[in-house]
């Protein structure tokens, strides 16, 4: 085909793409027909200019000098020498490093000290469970085989606080030293943020009792204290001491005995 | 045809003949594949067009607001301003959509062309000196180009951006003795923070483009003081540069290639579907969706996460967090061997010469075997990012996935490392002229 | 025709769990004796391989007795039972059963012990969308997708897509738990909510474009590579390549 006049179809189609697209804007739009005619008015263009440049263009091969990059070493030695003086460089260097550190001392600004936030949740003795919607938790509203995200009362919604409570039967429970009067009426309760990564752990296998994050697997047996029985998590998930109150109300003994969420150099 | 005089008229006004005659009479080689840095360039103009056009609609606010959209499953709900700004513009902005669609899609394809232009610059040696100073400088782009992508997949405020950020907290504060400190300064407290969202929007649209824009002028700078490498052939020297000047027809295909990949993101971003982030719901710290994944140039540190036997220990009552070695220390390592790749290998070769003359990748297996291998275990860690799409897709058990890749790892690199080896081998003792070589005379095929 | 499969016809599922029992009853009260043989040789037939005879379950299968109407419902209902090899995932089928067949086996299999979670009403049409968003991304979307495509859960085992699920199906699943699924006990108007979201999911338009598996990222990498990368680099190639000097 003549490669001028396919050239210049193909900037007609980019012509009439354009004019569409606008017709198509005013008209109300939608993103298929945006994404087809501005594919349209930007391909044919392209397309054309595409034509005009490798087949209409008389572009000769040439060569080009590739002068050393580097100066001749006599003319580098023109330049004027600073003497050498020890103190100043010294000196200098010394208060270069003190500047920096005092331009850099306003970014501490940007963030609170850890403190102790890493190490306690809103977790605290005696208080009340309740869902996400915060509602009171009691023991009979928790079957066999059923999963409840709660959290301590007044604190719905806490990132840091999020624990997930099921029910097992007690005689199949495994646990460490210790926990045996943490879990009333088979309620068992951990901290639903993963050892590894921090992400919700919120996939349980009611049947193999095992919890699961979805961001990198981490597997975590319920019956056995949450030890991690899959996946990068090393730690098994801290498990949050239960009780139940007189009014029927499932409460927290104490916050949790050590950090939740992901690992961090000081923790222990 | 009366022709186009650019010299001329520019000459006419400021005065700039004398440079800009010399700048269109420069020589570029031509050879295709010295095209893949202008898609990674061009990619990025399109980056910018669009987020602009992105920026004027988002709202950098982590506050709570009630949707009240079209979006009918969110109505009535609680969702930060950000959130609801970006649903704003997925379905009430005219052409809003489109736009975020074109401008994700451009940010997949600009890593993906930032990536294989690397891979030729290493395959032919092209970071060889005089080269290095410019191999650092586009390190220094990929690192930036992470790093917007990261920013500004987190905007959204999304479920599943939302557990991204999450992964990146816990990964910050596993590094010992700082950790703590820098993930607090970095998001302004413990996850999830309100701050977050206008921190990350400033080094999205400010800081991170302009170190971009800067880094990429110095990038174009060095390579036509330089004058760029050229294949070997006939009449090619370490001393000259045989190609088509400037003007008019590199001029012309370059634009043509703007707009031409422009075209292709349109379509993409018109046609298919991207981070639909009405699907996901926006960000709620107490619950996760699967799968959850990063974009896929994150992929092979989520694979790494994921792959990483569970070793978490104290040393000196240090405490060594599981996320450490796969979050810091493996990507540490491999950057800084990418990083230090030019010394490295002129120290392993001791040749420290001047080469403007490009290597056949088969002429030299050892790198050959080396960048195949690298490539294959990125490979098999970004796979290993979608373990569990990869179990759901083939019907497997997650676990037998892991397993599998975590042999695979180690086995695939090195095989396929062996392989190229040999292929190269092979391939540089028999023919003469493959498909990256060009012709010995310049005019016939 | 009010047996006939309406997997998506909300007004039939909805109806066919409540008529079912209510027909149920009247059936058994006419023809009693005849019917309730037939059940039974029904179940013998199909069932009692792995269940047992009398439903008291084998090394095969676990016992029956007092599962309850819901869950021998859902599973006939799903085609997951009967199952070929009983070492594997249940998975959905066509059901082997017609609607009164299976309502016959539930009878059948009620009568030998009580208990368990009676077949569950369900009404997408009084559902509230927001409300389903929100308790679907909560306690479904960590294993089925926030798209409902269904996702890997471990231990071999997957949480199905639920495009294919009726309103009626999804209600029994969330009572009585089927497999490694946990038991959700919501509220009937929690329940209609999550069902209308799931029904919306699966009919709404795929909005800004072909949906590639709803499973983010993974795909969307692919596609960037394959259609985005792949393209540019055929262009530069056509566009770069040596051609003869004009």
């Amino acid at each position: 085909m003549n490669k001028e006049r396919a050239a210049a179809a193909s900037f007609v189609v980019s012509l009439i793409s354009s004019v569409g697209l606008i017709a198509w804007y005013f008209t109300g739009g939608g993103p298929r027909g945006e994404g087809i005619l501005l594919g349209l008015a930007l391909g044919g263009m392209g397309l054309g200019v595409v034509i005009w440049a490798v087949f209409l263009m008389h572009s000769p091969t040439e060569t080009e000098e590739r002068p050393p990059l580097a100066e001749d070493a006599e003319r580098a030695t023109g330049a004027p020498e600073v003497t050498r003086r020890t103190l100043l460089v010294r000196l200098l260097g010394a208060a270069g490093v003190a500047l920096g550190g005092g331009i850099a001392v306003p970014a501490l600004s940007l963030g609170p000290r850890p403190g102790q936030s890493l190490f306690k949740t809103a977790w605290t003795t005696g208080a009340r469970l309740v869902d996400r919607d915060g509602n009171l938790v009691r023991a009979a509203d928790i079957g066999l085989r059923e999963v409840l995200t709660v959290f301590p009362e007044g604190h719905a919604g806490s990132a840091d606080s999020q624990t997930l409570i099921v029910k097992v039967d007690p005689a199949t429970l495994d646990l460490p030293e210790g926990r045996d009067d943490w879990t009333p009426e088979g309620l068992v309760a951990y901290s639903k943020i993963c050892t590894h990564a921090g992400c919700p752990v919120g996939l349980y296998r009611s049947e193999s009792h095992e919890l699961l994050c979805p961001c990198h697997q981490s597997t975590f047996d319920v019956l056995k204290g949450a030890e991690p029985t899959f996946g990068p998590a090393a730690r098994a998930l801290p498990q949050l001491p239960l009780a139940i109150d007189e009014n029927g109300y499932v409460v927290a003994q104490a916050d949790f005995s050590e950090p939740v969420g992901p690992s961090f150099w000081n923790m222990t | 045809m009366s022709g186009i005089h650019p010299v001329r008229w520019i000459d006419e006004r400021v005065g700039a003949g004398h440079w800009a005659r010399k700048a269109l009479k420069k020589v570029f080689p031509d050879h295709w594949s010295f095209l893949l840095g202008e898609v990674a360039l061009f990619a990025f103009v399109i980056l910018l067009a669009t987020g602009v056009f992105l920026t004027l609609f988002y709202r950098p606010d982590a506050s709570q607001v009630i949707y009240d959209g079209p979006y009918a499953p969110l109505r009535g709900q609680e969702v930060s301003a950000a959130y609801e700004s970006v649903m704003r513009l997925s379905f009430e902005v005219r052409a809003g959509l489109v736009m975020r669609q074109i401008h994700h899609w451009a940010a997949l394809v600009f890593m993906a062309s930032i990536v294989v232009h690397m891979l030729r610059v290493f395959f032919t040696g092209a970071f060889r000196k005089p080269r290095e100073i410019n191999w650092l400088v586009g390190i220094g782009l990929l690192l930036l180009a992470l790093a917007m992508g990261f920013t500004g997949y987190s905007l959204p405020d999304d479920l599943l951006s939302g557990t991204g950020l999450r992964i990146a907290y816990s990964v910050l504060i596993s590094i010992p003795f700082i950790g703590p400190y820098l993930a607090f300064l970095f998001f302004g407290g413990e996850f999830p923070t309100e701050g977050i969202i206008s921190r990350l929007f400033v080094m999205h649209v400010m800081l991170f483009p302009a170190l971009i824009i800067g880094a990429i002028t110095t990038h174009l700078a060095i390579l036509v003081r330089q004058k760029h490498a050229q294949f070997k052939g006939e009449g090619r020297t370490e001393t000259n540069v045989v190609g088509k000047a400037l003007w008019p027809s590199q001029v012309f295909k370059s634009v043509g290639l703007l707009l031409l990949i422009a075209a292709i993101l349109a379509f993409m971003g018109g046609l298919i579907q991207i981070n639909p982030i009405w699907s996901y719901g926006p960000f709620d710290p107490t619950t996760a969706s699967a799968p959850a994944q990063p974009d896929w140039y994150v992929g092979w540190l989520e694979g790494a996460l994921r792959l990483f036997p569970p070793v978490e220990f104290s040393v000196f009552g240090v405490t060594i967090a599981s996320t450490f070695f796969p979050g810091v220390v493996i990507p540490g390592l491999a950057f800084g061997v990418m990083t230090m790749w030019p010394f490295i290998e002129a120290r392993l070769t001791g040749d420290h010469d001047v080469h403007h003359l490009l290597d056949n990748p088969r002429d030299v297996p050892g790198r050959v075997a080396l960048g195949v291998g690298a490539l294959a275990f990125f490979i098999v860690l970004t796979l290993a990012g979608g373990n569990d799409v990869l179990a759901l897709t083939f019907d497997l058990g997650v676990e037998s996935v892991t397993n599998v890749l975590r042999i695979a790892i180690f086995v695939v690199p090195l095989l396929c490392a062996g392989i190229a080896y040999r292929v190269a081998k092979d391939l540089s003792a028999q023919a003469p002229g493959s498909m990256l070589s060009p012709p010995t005379t310049g005019g016939r095929r | 025709m009010p047996w006939a499969y309406g997997y998506d016809d909300p007004i039939l599922t909805r109806v066919s769990g409540p008529l079912g029992l209510v027909l149920g009853l009247l059936v058994l009260g006419v023809f009693a004796a005849g019917a309730a043989a037939a059940d039974r040789d029904r179940f013998v037939a199909r069932c009692a391989s792995c269940h047992g005879s009398d439903a008291a379950g084998t090394e095969d299968g676990p016992s029956l007795i007092g599962v309850g109407p819901a869950m021998v419902d859902f599973q006939l209902r799903t085609g997951r039972m009967p199952l070929a090899d009983p070492g594997v995932q249940p998975k959905r089928k066509p059901p082997a059963f017609d609607e009164a067949e299976i309502a016959g086996i539930v009878r059948y299999v009620t009568s030998l012990g009580p208990g368990g979670p009676s077949i569950p009403s369900v009404d997408p049409v009084s559902g509230d969308l927001s409300l389903g968003q929100s308790l679907f991304v909560a306690n479904c979307a960590p294993c089925h997708g926030a798209t409902a495509n269904g996702g890997a859960v471990g231990r071999g085992a997957l949480a199905p897509s639920l495009s294919l699920a009726s309103s009626l199906e999804i209600a029994e699943a969330m009572v009585v738990g089927p497999g490694e699924m946990p038991v959700f006990a919501f509220e009937q108007h929690e329940v209609d909510s999550i069902v209308a979201f799931v029904e919306d999911l699966e009919h709404r338009p795929d909005r800004g474009g072909a949906d590639i598996g709803g499973v983010g990222p993974v795909p969307e990498g692919f596609v960037a590579w394959g259609v985005g990368m792949g393209s540019c680099i055929a262009i530069v190639w056509l566009i770069g390549r040596r051609r003869r000097e004009p």
